[in-house]
């Protein structure tokens, strides 16, 4: 979809983009805490462990990762017991004794550099796919030629669902800035309550060869991070130029707040889901 | 009590009125075409006179004696005509164009001293003529980008629909085609305006001193007018260009065997056709890009004293990308007026007007397409009365009134895909006001053009009317510096018609000019205006998906006060004016998104935006030269537009999208010969603001952006030269080619500069981790070519 801007060469004249990394300086700001992780439920592959991460920000076009944040303690509560997440390397923190339940309030709790951050998120089911299968899809101006997943799925009726597709190729989970990743990644039922739906492919950027393993799993999260997930995928599909969806960009606030200095606030998001999945191998 | 003060005002005004007086009046007209002409000087002495109305006509009441009365319009041949009023006459002229071709205006006012002399500021007028001349951006002469050559206009980038004016927003154009509103003036998502410049006689924007009988919009009112048609013969243009095409014919109607018809018209169409060159490349081949638009005209003399028109516009735009998205949208509009000289001091003009702006966006992707419509119908009826009290006094009094309904949104399935159908509320309002506008000149210095308007807008039924937890949609977190949605904890439903919230606005607006001599003024000028309708644009910069939005139970109408203040002079014996004005406007409750705000396909879209204040000022310099081989113009802005609402940029003031410190444009036309007429026009623009991140993290295998202050960067100045050729055809003959090169020394202005993930290597696409800034530029060089053809 990256060529959306190609269409104005249709126009009759071009557009262009030129690389100005090394021309701009940034301003920069303080480090700040980023969570990425939660709680996944996964009844077809059971998980060992759970796990999260913790880091702090760094000036965008720093040609480094954002630093690992190795000396916190990290707590999560399923509202009757804590447990307690130790650090592993490169800021990663896991519990191999937490239970992931359906229905469930997931309270988190990190304390790092003499603050306390926490926030929540609920954990409800996800349905099973109705077929999993690949489809061969000649090229577009936006895809590229090649085998796709796609699925088949029915809407529990009656409740708000809200759905995460991830896919792995081999193994390995896949995933491109795209900006179509907020309307094809992440899905809410508004407009399919209830419904069975055919050929929903779960990521229109990954394609597939013969011999490669294609996996997909369809999440259930919350409302909230339904709504985070929008704001993200929005802003890392942008390209500068939208017909539909550029809101202002903005600091994606997270799920958790600083309770002793709210205006040091944290990013990133602290989730909880259900998972199932699939896979097959890519034949002819 | 507002009525004793008409009353009292009126009263005022005619005590003058004592002595035996005897009025002028009747029509100006264009020899050649029959052509109304407006904005007509009609002189009975150097301080005494009046002009042409929008329908060219004129009234002039004076003591009775003999009087030299001048016509004067610039670019057209004076009649002087000795005229003993010894009795009520009723007389039309016609002007003649001038042979001396190089007495041209190009812009700013119809003769060449009214700069100085009238009483309106802020005001500009650019005729079709001087557009066409203008070098040519994108292949075509185009209105919108024409009028961001005046001061203290300007748009965000080029491919945005809108413009603004004074640091107000895109939603704050009143813009009438023929006094139908225009809800959206882009084609090709804003590389094109819908205006088709042959079908266009001139336009007038109004950016300050807005008089009373407009209203709607706060920062400011453009004013088009279409061609009438010739009266005298049929005839017609061609004109070929690399990217659009058109055609334009015009006529009388009954004229019979007599040399003026009793009425005329003007048909005219354009037509893109990037598509027909797009389909020849296998990615596009099943792509769709096109727009087209129709402009219809016609009026029709009853008698003397009676005339209708019927005035109509149909545009549309296709985009269809395979299998991905395809989307249509376009304004239609119809006006039906009438005219009646009610006697020779009164005159009444009737104007019922329907117009729609509509969208459908249809999701083609596999598995769940699904088609969006939208659209904002308005209804609108205005009656006016214009009172030609005396030579010194004029009074506009009239009623506005219009019936809305929007839209917002109806999905229905395509291809079978089991999407479930979905409606959004219907919106219904209604917009009333009453105004009056009087022009007097107290004494041969000091004239005033003063009045009122008074406003109401209600929101009707049927509606379903959400009630949220703790009354507002939103409440903001202090600690989370976020906005946080309310529960909806109830729907209230209103019957048809119903009542649901009612706003009203006194809108007082006021000029003044003092003239210190002929050649020398200074003006004042103060409005204040109410907007009921918001424009909820979903993207940074507008867009054909835009939601217009009625103000209602969570969203209030915004308001503006604007001062503005001018210094006016007139030099060389008229050849060059000069003006220098400073304003300041204070907007209140205008709307901005809150961060993270979510418009697509969002029902109660008052759960997204937050209003809060905004303040702009500046100071706009403009130097004109009205005649000789060369003519144009040069100007300069220093300006300043921010805004400041609670959640946003913690909680400070901001630049707007639009605030940009410097602007420079210089314009120039030069005849060389009977044959060859050049163009150039130079513009400067320093930074536009941008928000540029702070910091980058990693979340679900992405980099993500962190960010801090809304706009609180700046992009790099805009600059650019445009230059024209045109070769008029041999006399007898009746080709003209225009070469245009957009863009001279090809500068890659940045329309954005974004921030991402490096996310292509090798043709391949993959999240890489690594960070990028790129500029995105929409145009390099533009070489045009265009050949019109008459006939």
């Amino acid at each position: 979809m990256k060529q959306i801007l190609y269409i104005l060469i249709a126009i009759g004249f071009y557009s262009c983009e030129t690389d100005v990394t090394n021309d701009i300086t940034l301003k920069g700001s303080t480090p700040r805490l980023v969570v990425n992780g939660g709680i996944e439920r996964n009844t077809m592959t059971p998980l060992n462990e759970q796990k999260i991460e913790l880091s702090t920000t760094v000036g965008f076009l720093e040609k480094k990762e954002p630093i690992p944040v190795t000396n916190a303690s990290v707590i999560v509560n399923d509202g009757t017991d804590d447990f307690e997440f130790l650090h592993t390397a490169n800021g990663v923190y896991v519990n191999d004794r937490i239970e992931a339940k359906l229905n469930t309030v997931y309270t988190i709790n990190v304390q790092w550099n003499g603050e306390t951050y926490t926030g929540k998120d609920f954990l409800s089911e996800v349905p099973d796919f109705d077929r999993v299968y690949a489809v061969f899809e000649e090229e577009t101006l936006f895809t590229d030629q090649g085998y796709f997943l796609n699925f088949d799925s029915t809407d529990p009726a009656n409740v708000d669902n809200y759905y995460y597709y991830r896919v792995f190729k081999n193994d390995e989970f896949t995933i491109v800035p795209d900006p179509g990743n907020n309307v094809t990644i992440i899905e809410k039922d508004q407009f399919f309550d209830g419904k069975s739906r055919v050929g929903i492919n779960p990521n229109e950027e990954v394609s597939f060869e013969i011999g490669d393993k294609a996996g997909v799993q369809q999440l259930a999260i919350s409302a909230n991070y339904y709504n985070y997930l929008v704001e993200l995928f929005t802003q890392t599909g942008s390209q500068g130029f939208s017909l539909i969806g550029n809101p202002p960009p903005a600091s994606i606030r997270s799920n958790l707040i600083n309770i002793n200095t709210p205006k040091n606030r944290v990013l990133g998001y602290f989730y909880a889901a259900d998972v199932k999945e699939a896979s097959l191998l890519i034949s002819e | 009590m507002r009525q004793y003060l008409l009353f009292f005002l009126l009263l005022g005004a005619t005590i003058t009125n004592a002595q035996k007086r005897f009025t002028l009046s009747g029509y100006i007209s264009e020899k050649e075409t029959g052509e109304k002409l407006f904005g007509v000087n009609v002189l009975a002495s150097a301080t005494l006179g009046t002009i042409t109305n929008d329908y060219g006509f004129y009234s002039i009441t004076l003591p009775a004696g003999l009087y030299k009365i001048t016509i004067n319009y610039l670019g057209f041949t004076d009649i002087e005509r000795e005229i003993n009023l010894d009795r009520n006459i009723n007389l039309d002229f016609e002007l003649e164009e001038s042979l001396d071709q190089l007495k041209e205006v190009v812009i700013s006012s119809n003769s060449t001293n009214k700069a100085v002399t009238s009483t309106e500021m802020s005001v500009s007028v650019l005729s079709a003529k001087t557009i066409k001349k203008l070098p040519m951006v994108l292949g075509e002469p185009d209105l919108l980008k024409s009028i961001q050559l005046l001061p203290g206009v300007s748009s965000v980038n080029e491919a945005s629909s809108g413009f603004n004016v004074r640091g107000g927003s895109s939603d704050q154009n009143l813009i009438l085609l023929d006094e139908a509103t225009i809800y959206n003036a882009s084609h090709l998502f804003g590389f094109f305006s819908v205006f088709n410049t042959s079908a266009v006689k001139d336009m007038k924007l109004y950016k300050g001193g807005i008089p009373s009988v407009y209203g709607g919009r706060l920062s400011s009112v453009l004013d088009i007018k279409q061609k009438e048609g010739n009266k005298k013969k049929f005839g017609g243009t061609l004109g070929l260009g690399l990217i659009s095409s058109k055609a334009l014919i015009e006529g009388p109607i009954f004229k019979g065997d007599n040399e003026e018809g009793k009425g005329s018209f003007m048909l005219a169409g354009r037509r893109s056709y990037i598509d027909v060159f797009s389909s020849l490349s296998e990615d596009f081949k099943n792509s769709t890009l096109f727009f087209y638009d129709l402009n219809l005209k016609a009026n029709y003399k009853l008698n003397a004293k009676n005339n209708i028109f019927l005035s109509s516009y149909f545009g549309r735009d296709h985009f269809e990308l395979d299998n991905l998205v395809g989307a249509i949208w376009g304004n239609a509009s119809g006006t039906i007026r009438w005219t009646s000289i009610l006697n020779d001091k009164l005159f009444l003009q009737t104007s019922a007007i329907f117009s729609n702006y509509d969208y459908t966006l249809d999701n083609l992707r596999s598995g769940s397409s699904f088609r969006w419509k939208s659209n904002i119908t308005n209804y609108n009826f205005k009656p006016r009365l214009i009172w030609y009290l005396n030579s010194k006094n004029t009074i506009r009094t009239g009623v506005d009134y219009t019936y809305y309904n929007f839209k917002p949104g109806e999905i229905e399935e395509l291809n079978g895909s089991g999407i479930n159908p979905e409606k959004f509320e219907e919106k219904f309002g209604t917009e009333g006001a009453v105004y009056v506008d009087i022009k007097q000149e107290l004494s041969e210095k000091l004239s005033l053009q003063y009045g009122v308007r008074l406003s109401n807008f209600s929101r009707r039924g049927k509606d379903m009317i959400p009630t949220y937890n703790t009354v507002s949609p939103l409440t903001y977190n202090t600690l989370q510096d976020i906005y946080v949605e309310n529960e909806i904890i109830d729907v209230v439903s209103y019957g048809s018609g119903a009542k649901i919230k009612e706003y009203w606005g006194v809108e007082p607006r006021f000029s003044s000019r003092y003239l210190i001599n002929d050649m020398n003024s200074v003006k004042f000028s103060y409005n204040r205006m109410y907007q009921y309708l918001h424009l909820i644009s979903n993207t940074t910069s507008a867009t054909p998906l835009d939601i217009w939005a009625p103000s209602g139970p969570f969203l209030k109408p915004q308001s503006v006060d604007q001062f503005a203040i001018g210094y006016f002079k007139n030099f060389n014996d008229n050849k060059y004016n000069f003006s220098v004005e400073a304003y300041h406007k204070n907007f209140n409750d205008v709307t901005d998104f809150i961060d993270g705000a979510d418009l697509l396909f969002t029902e109660n879209i008052e759960t997204q935006i937050a209003q809060g204040k905004g303040r702009a000022y500046g100071l706009e310099f403009q130097l004109n030269k009205n005649s000789g081989k060369l003519t144009g113009w040069a100007n300069y802005t220093l300006a300043r537009s921010e805004r400041k609402i609670m959640g946003i940029n913690n909680n400070d003031y901001y630049p707007t999208n639009n605030d940009q410190l410097h602007e420079f444009n210089i314009v120039g036309l030069y005849k060389l010969n009977e044959r060859w007429d050049f163009g150039a026009n130079f513009v400067f623009g320093s930074g536009r603001p941008v928000t540029y991140p702070t910091g980058k993290y990693n979340q679900t295998g992405l980099v993500v952006t962190d960010y801090q202050n809304r706009n609180g960067d700046r992009l790099p100045a805009y600059h650019r030269l445009d230059i024209s050729a045109t070769l008029n055809p041999k006399v007898g003959k009746r080709g003209k080619w225009i070469f245009s090169v957009a863009n001279v020394y090809n500068r890659q202005n940045a329309a954005s500069i974004y921030f991402s993930e490096v996310s292509e290597v090798n043709d391949k696409q993959v999240a890489t981790g690594r960070t990028q800034a790129t500029k995105l530029s929409f145009f390099g060089i533009v070489p045009t070519l265009s050949y019109q053809f008459k006939f």
